[in-house]
């Protein structure tokens, strides 16, 4: 089974050198090989016996990170799918798009999509289903940006891929989060563990995270922004990636994990209200269109959402539902995007408001639009499979249990009704689409083509699909069996089953439902025109695009805004904001260990010379800042080097002393050579709030060091070290001056580097002099 | 007198602190000097001040002071010195790359 | 064989001396400095063999034996660090005489370079809290001759901030290291810690420990102490950027994590807990630092600091994924630091400019390039199946269970703006029209060490079963410092 989802990748590679050869062949003939054959392996496991089949291969097995292919019904369907539209979109691709394109990016991005929406539906751990999860991210990123030239698609790509990561990431999060609570990175052993996911305080999150990878991903509303700027990308693409297999990602997943959170109520109110809503505002937003790929995305997302919503009520019948509406939408969307590359194709634009009447040039294609946009908008009709998936989410929407809170119970009564409305606009989008385009006056002065059929390789993938719009329609027990069911049980965790009829009887609830949106659908598509005006006032001017687009132009400017504020260049305000971090910090761990300590007992006694020539150093110190000659100040820091080597010799250390002279001495000299040229010291002109400032942190920088330096002398829990190198220094070391040996021999790496970091200094003080500037070098 | 060392070493830390938050390059150079002479001291002070002898073993002492302190105060030192050296050459070269001493006139921007 | 564990210290230092002393005999120089590096690389790669089947390598300088001696200790961290550091280092002398000019070469670059070398390794493998000191002298002043190589006034005046905050934090390390001895007696971080661990890290300790955190956090660039650093690494050239944003920041945290897990361990409620703030704070500064700019340059720079603040996460939630995670970031975030500055460096040099706003459509010139970027973008995000990826799972991991919620929500968020910083280079700089009159320049040279880094980091991410089990064997014994303690105590 590995061998599928890797096929694409690995065949991908060989992709850029068969394109070499693209003006003789199309690189897609080869292409089209590719999921054939992955759809092949796959029918077979269909059939009414199927059993799930579980594959593992090691991939970082320390970690439980493990390709574990587990193929059920679910999956069988999806992979089905994702082969099937995907041999279908190739075989169109290759009539589509013109040799002189990139094609080898075009299909290398295309298998990369495949390998990794293949391995989404087959992975059973979740971090692997992460991987493939972002890989048909970035392929979708690639495949919307594909004309990179165009700023739309710049922008469309972008957009998409900063939602559908965002996405990925929270989903991400849920899967660590499932994974830290339960133990395992395994999906089915995830469900296996469902008591212990829904008695964890961690449960909310953990299903918040997963939703918002799922709502993101399937472009449930307000995160359905990105679909319609993904119409950027070539139509083969928007076919197969933007409404059959991968926006229905967010569906597999939410899918997968509902036999975990089916039972949790808030999984049923978050689901469905997030699903109804983005079926009602999709298939409104739909019918105000003018662009054919724009109504058909808007289409998508309201259909994305009308699954979502069946998910969410988790009823047997849903659940039945909403996996025979995933492959029933693959079909008719599929076909009806087709024709709508076909029909840019052949006239030049997609613009609504250009086209009409192409009945009589495009005879067939307008065949293929009238059974996609009927099953679609789900008229009864026996041989649509859109009938049958639309009169079964009506029948689920009043069949939904009560004995629940107050909520959940509001919005079981609500819900028919929203379905309806949702439905009713679907039903006015499909015969705006089919009549705008097919129907009415042409209007060929405004195409830049003269339109005529689209040569019959092109009209072979949309009509499979049409084909199989009418066999599912035709035979829905045949499909039931083979697939429904088995992907249904999957989702339900129990056997589930259904049968399909066409006939309920005049009086069946579902029915009537469907006859209201017949009937108010035909009467809103009549009268489009005159309530046309109702979008100026909703959505009107909100737009969770705007939302978008404010967020992406704020963190722009808000980060450029935060960041100069701080970052100002300035070294003094550098400085101050370190040291008042320091200062107010470490104090703050100093009260709360309790760390300040005073012992007087153990100090030297102090004597007058000590305390003259510290009070000299002080005093130096003091003066370098009131210091208002360069000879002055450098002077007076001299004053303060050899008061510190007074008081080395006053404390016992005479090699201390010694080379804090030699080196106060050369550093004087330094000073006074290196300053010579420079400008005097200035007088400070500085407001007084800023040497406040300056004083404050400087003087309780002094005392946070003073204070540790008393606490850490006065914590004598322990003898030093020193007194062995008392004792070896002589005998060991062989010197008497203890200071010299630990120098030299006990730690004489110390002093092997010392002389390193002056020998560095020494070069780069050179490098400085030297290497100044040649205009015109380097 | 270990504490009039720190509250000394604590003061130096002060000034040259001030010092850093300067704008010439002459006081940011004595700034860092300073604050390495506080270092010095505090780590002096860390041995016990003053007891006994300077370590270097003689006949018939046994008391001497903490040579360690020592022994790193002088590895310091060196460094320092280097340090200091290669930052005042720097402050040269850089007044006269950039015709200025004065540190807020270096602030720079963004795309250079 | 323990004198092993000194040789990645001393074959630099003797590389960078012998280089001294006839640097204008360029050819001769770069050869040399090949093999050293090299050969090095190989040491180094023996050395980490044994230490990862045979147990670390602890060599007493001068025999003195432990407490009182330096101790160099080669355990699994550091031999992982210093090996990743020459891998770095190796690409970067490969990249060198590309991207600097012979003036640059000839002025003791390749010193400067071997004495960082020797510097960073020396701070990973000491086991002396004073002779870390000493080591970050050295490749801070390697440093400070790498900044100012060149000696142009933007140079200069960047150089000149560099010198002086890291002077400072220099100068409290050693006042830190001062108190430490003055409250415990030793400067042997085997001994500390044992000494530590005997007064329950009572009184004052904590504090100075939070005092050598600073320290340390100022060299890593962590929220709020690394103002000083996306404009100085940005404006060298981009091989001593690769070098600093692969070696210098890691030197700071590899501290941070070194002292926070061996000797301040026995307050973690109040360190640990502050270090989550602090590495959330990194994240969002970090990130908004690197979405503030249209240099693509300063862009990687400020990409370094919700690394470290990545870094920092693991060690502050204390627990086995926590502290794997932290290193396995660390190792990626050397690799692809490296490479991602040298990828800047390279789309600079054949762009003309560093300023997203100055071009595009590059992809049309340079499709190599452009992938490269790409692919970085996604590894650096931590998107799978990258390096990024494994480390962000043990991190999330760690948070999770030690139920830090809001760290895990900050990182994600964080993560997709650290991709979204990456993707504006390529969709602003690579993607767009092509310009007819634009004219490519070669960039062979500069594109291999990037191939290789950037093939290692992807490897680090897919083959990451080969390289996992040792890091979890790394946190496993991180978490128990009594394993150090006794190796290093009882010789």
């Amino acid at each position: 089974m590995i061998f599928t989802v890797l096929i694409p990748l690995l065949l991908a590679c060989f992709i850029p050198f068969i394109s070499k050869f693209k003006h003789k062949v199309h690189t897609g003939i080869f292409v089209l090989l590719i999921p054939l054959i992955i759809f092949i392996y796959f029918i077979q496991f269909a059939g009414s016996g199927f059993e799930p089949v579980r594959h593992t291969y090691n991939w970082i097995p320390s970690l439980d990170i493990n390709f574990d292919f587990h193929l059920d019904g679910l999956s069988l369907l999806f992979a089905l799918l994702i082969s099937g539209i995907g041999a279908l979109v190739v075989l169109y691709s290759i009539y589509y798009l013109d040799r002189s394109e990139p094609l080898g990016h075009f299909y290398v991005y295309l298998m990369m999509f495949m390998s990794a929406m293949l391995g989404i539906v087959l992975s059973d751990n979740v971090f692997v289903l992460y991987t493939f999860w972002e890989l048909t991210s970035i392929s979708s990123f690639l495949l919307i940006g594909y004309w990179h030239f165009n700023e739309r698609s710049r922008y469309g790509a972008l957009k998409s891929m900063m939602i559908t990561i965002f996405g990925g990431l929270s989903m991400f999060g849920g899967f660590a989060l499932l994974s830290v609570i339960t133990g395992t990175t395994s999906i089915q052993a995830m469900i296996a563990k469902t008591d212990a996911i829904l008695a964890s305080p961690y449960m909310p999150l953990a299903l918040g995270f997963l939703l918002l990878g799922a709502f993101s991903k399937s472009a449930q509303f307000p995160f359905h922004i990105w679909l319609p700027d993904a119409m950027e990308a070539p139509t083969p693409v928007s076919a197969y990636l933007h409404s059959a297999t991968m926006v229905k990602a967010g569906l597999y997943l939410v899918a997968r994990f509902s036999p975990v959170f089916g039972n949790f109520e808030w999984f049923f109110i978050i689901v469905s209200i997030a699903g109804i809503v983005t079926l009602c505002w999709g298939s409104y937003m739909a019918v105000h269109q003018t662009d054919l790929k724009a109504i058909l995305a808007y289409s998508t997302i309201s259909q994305l959402g009308m699954i979502m919503a069946m998910l969410g009520f988790g009823t047997k019948a849903a659940i039945f539902a909403a996996v025979f509406h995933i492959l029933n939408h693959a079909t008719f969307k599929g076909s009806l995007f087709m024709v709508a590359g076909t029909v840019d194709h052949e006239t030049g634009t997609r613009d609504i408001r250009k086209l009409g009447g192409l009945l009589t040039f495009m005879p067939i294609t307008a065949t293929f639009a009238l059974f996609g946009t009927f099953s679609m908008a789900g008229i009864p009709l026996p041989f649509l499979n859109g009938f049958y998936s639309k009169e079964l989410f009506f029948k689920s929407t009043i069949k939904l249990q009560d004995g629940m809170s107050a909520t959940a119970s509001i919005l079981v009564d609500i819900i028919p009704y929203l379905a309806v409305l949702g439905s009713i606009f679907t039903f006015v989008y499909s015969l705006y689409f089919l009549f705008g385009t097919f129907g009415g006056k042409t209007q060929l002065d405004k195409l830049s083509k003269k339109p005529h059929e689209a040569p019959p390789g092109m009209l072979v993938s949309p009509g499979i699909l049409v084909l199989g719009v009418i066999l599912i329609g035709l035979f829905p027990s045949v499909v039931n069996g083979t697939f429904i069911a088995h992907a249904a049980e999957a989702v339900y965790g129990e056997q589930v089953v259904k049968d399909i009829y066409f006939w309920h009887g005049w009086d069946a609830p579902a029915f009537r439902m469907s006859l209201v949106v017949v009937g108010l659908g035909a009467v809103l598509t009549a009268t489009r025109t005159r309530w046309n005006g109702i979008y100026q006032v909703l959505p009107g001017k909100l737009s969770a695009n705007k939302v978008y687009d404010t967020i992406m132009g704020k963190l722009d400017s808000y980060s450029r805004k935060i960041t100069t504020f701080y970052m100002t260049g300035s070294l003094r305000t550098y400085i101050a904001i370190i040291l008042s971090t320091i200062v107010v910090v470490t104090f703050g761990f100093m009260l709360a260990t309790g760390g300040f300590t005073i012992d007087f007992s153990n100090l030297a006694p102090v004597t007058v010379i000590e305390v003259a020539v510290a009070l000299m150093i002080t005093a130096a110190a003091v003066g370098t800042i009131y210091a208002k000659k360069n000879l002055a100040a450098v002077l007076i820091v001299g004053v303060a080097g050899y008061g510190v080597a007074l008081l080395f010799v006053i404390y016992r250390a005479p090699d201390l002393a010694l080379t804090q002279l030699v080196v106060e001495t050369v550093s004087v000299a330094l000073f006074l050579l290196c300053f010579y040229h420079l400008p005097e010291l200035r007088k400070q002109s500085e407001p007084l709030g800023k040497k406040t400032i300056n004083a404050i942190v400087s003087v309780s920088f002094g005392a946070m060091v003073t204070m540790i330096g008393i606490s850490a002398h006065s914590s004598d829990w322990f003898g030093t070290i020193s007194d062995y190198f008392l004792e070896t220094s002589h005998s060991l070391g062989g010197g008497d001056n203890v200071v010299n040996v630990i120098l030299v021999d006990m730690r004489g790496l110390d002093t092997l580097f010392e002389i390193t970091v002056l020998g560095i200094a020494a070069l780069a003080i050179y490098t400085l002099i030297k290497l100044k500037t040649n205009k015109g070098g380097k | 007198m270990e504490f009039i060392i720190s509250i000394l070493a604590g003061v130096l830390f002060a000034t040259a602190i001030y010092n850093l938050l300067q704008k010439q390059f002459l006081r940011l150079v004595i700034g860092s000097v300073l604050l390495s002479h506080g270092a010095h001291l505090f780590l002096l002070t860390m041995g016990e001040l003053k007891r006994g002898n300077p370590p270097i073993l003689t006949e018939g002492v046994s008391d001497y002071a903490d040579p360690l302190p020592q022994a790193l105060i002088l590895t310091s030192i060196v460094i320092s010195f280097g340090i200091t050296s290669l930052l005042l050459v720097l402050a040269y070269r850089t007044a006269e790359e950039n015709n200025t001493d004065n540190m807020e006139q270096l602030r720079g921007n963004e795309n250079e | 064989m323990s004198n092993l564990a000194v040789l990645p210290i001393i074959i630099p230092l003797i590389a960078g001396i012998i280089l001294a002393f006839f640097p204008k005999w360029l050819t001769l120089v770069r050869i040399l400095s090949k093999i050293f590096i090299i050969g090095n690389l190989a040491v180094v790669s023996f050395a980490a063999w044994l230490v990862f089947n045979q147990g670390s390598i602890i060599l007493e300088t001068g025999d003195w034996a432990a407490p009182y001696g330096i101790i160099i200790v080669a355990d699994q961290l550091s031999i992982l660090l210093v090996l990743t550091t020459n891998v770095v280092a190796a690409a970067c002398a490969f990249y060198a005489p590309h991207s600097l000019s012979d003036r640059k070469e000839k002025y003791y670059f390749y010193t400067f370079f071997f004495m960082l070398i020797s510097g960073v390794s020396g701070a990973f493998l000491t086991g002396d809290i004073f002779n870390m000191f000493v080591f970050f002298e050295v490749l801070l002043m390697a440093s400070y001759g790498l900044i100012v190589l060149g000696g142009d006034k933007v140079q200069l005046r960047e150089s000149m901030k560099y010198v002086f905050i890291n002077l400072f934090s220099s100068m409290l390390f050693v006042t830190a290291v001062g108190f430490l001895y003055g409250a415990v007696g030793t400067v042997n971080m085997a001994q500390i810690a044992q000494r530590v661990q005997e007064v329950d890290q009572q009184g004052i300790l904590t504090t100075v420990g939070i005092l050598l955190f600073f320290v340390f956090a100022v060299k890593a660039a962590l929220f709020p102490l690394y103002y000083w650093m996306p404009k100085s690494y940005a404006v060298p050239n981009p091989v001593i950027s690769a070098l600093f944003g692969a070696l210098l920041t890691k030197v700071g945290i590899y501290a941070i994590i070194r002292i926070f897990s061996l000797i301040f361990v026995h307050k973690i409620e109040l360190t640990h807990e502050a270090f989550i703030w602090i590495s959330g704070l990194s994240m969002i500064f970090g990130v908004l630092g690197a979405l503030s700019t249209n240099n693509i340059k300063l862009i990687i720079a400020y990409n370094i600091i919700p690394a470290i603040g990545f870094i920092l996460m693991g060690i502050a939630v204390f627990n086995q994924d926590g502290v794997s995670g932290s290193i396995y970031y660390l190792i990626h975030d050397m690799l692809i630091k490296a490479s991602l500055f040298l990828l800047a460096g390279t789309i600079a040099y054949a762009a003309g400019s560093s300023d997203l706003r100055k071009f595009s459509g590059l992809i049309h010139y340079y499709p190599f390039l452009g992938w490269m970027l790409f692919v970085s973008g996604f590894v650096l995000a931590g998107i799978p199946p990258f390096s990024g990826f494994i480390g962000k799972v043990l991190l999330l991991r760690g948070a999770l269970a030690a139920e830090e919620i809001a760290i895990v929500i900050i990182a994600l968020l964080s993560s997709l703006l650290i991709l979204y910083s990456i993707m504006k280079i390529f969709i602003r700089g690579f993607w767009g029209e092509k310009d007819e009159s634009f004219q490519p320049k070669s960039i062979k040279g500069r594109t291999v060490p990037v191939v290789v880094l950037l093939a290692l980091s992807v490897f680090l991410g897919i083959g990451a079963e080969f390289i996992y089990p040792s890091i979890e064997s790394i946190s496993k014994y991180l978490l128990n410092p009594a394993e150090y303690i006794n190796a290093v105590m009882e010789g």
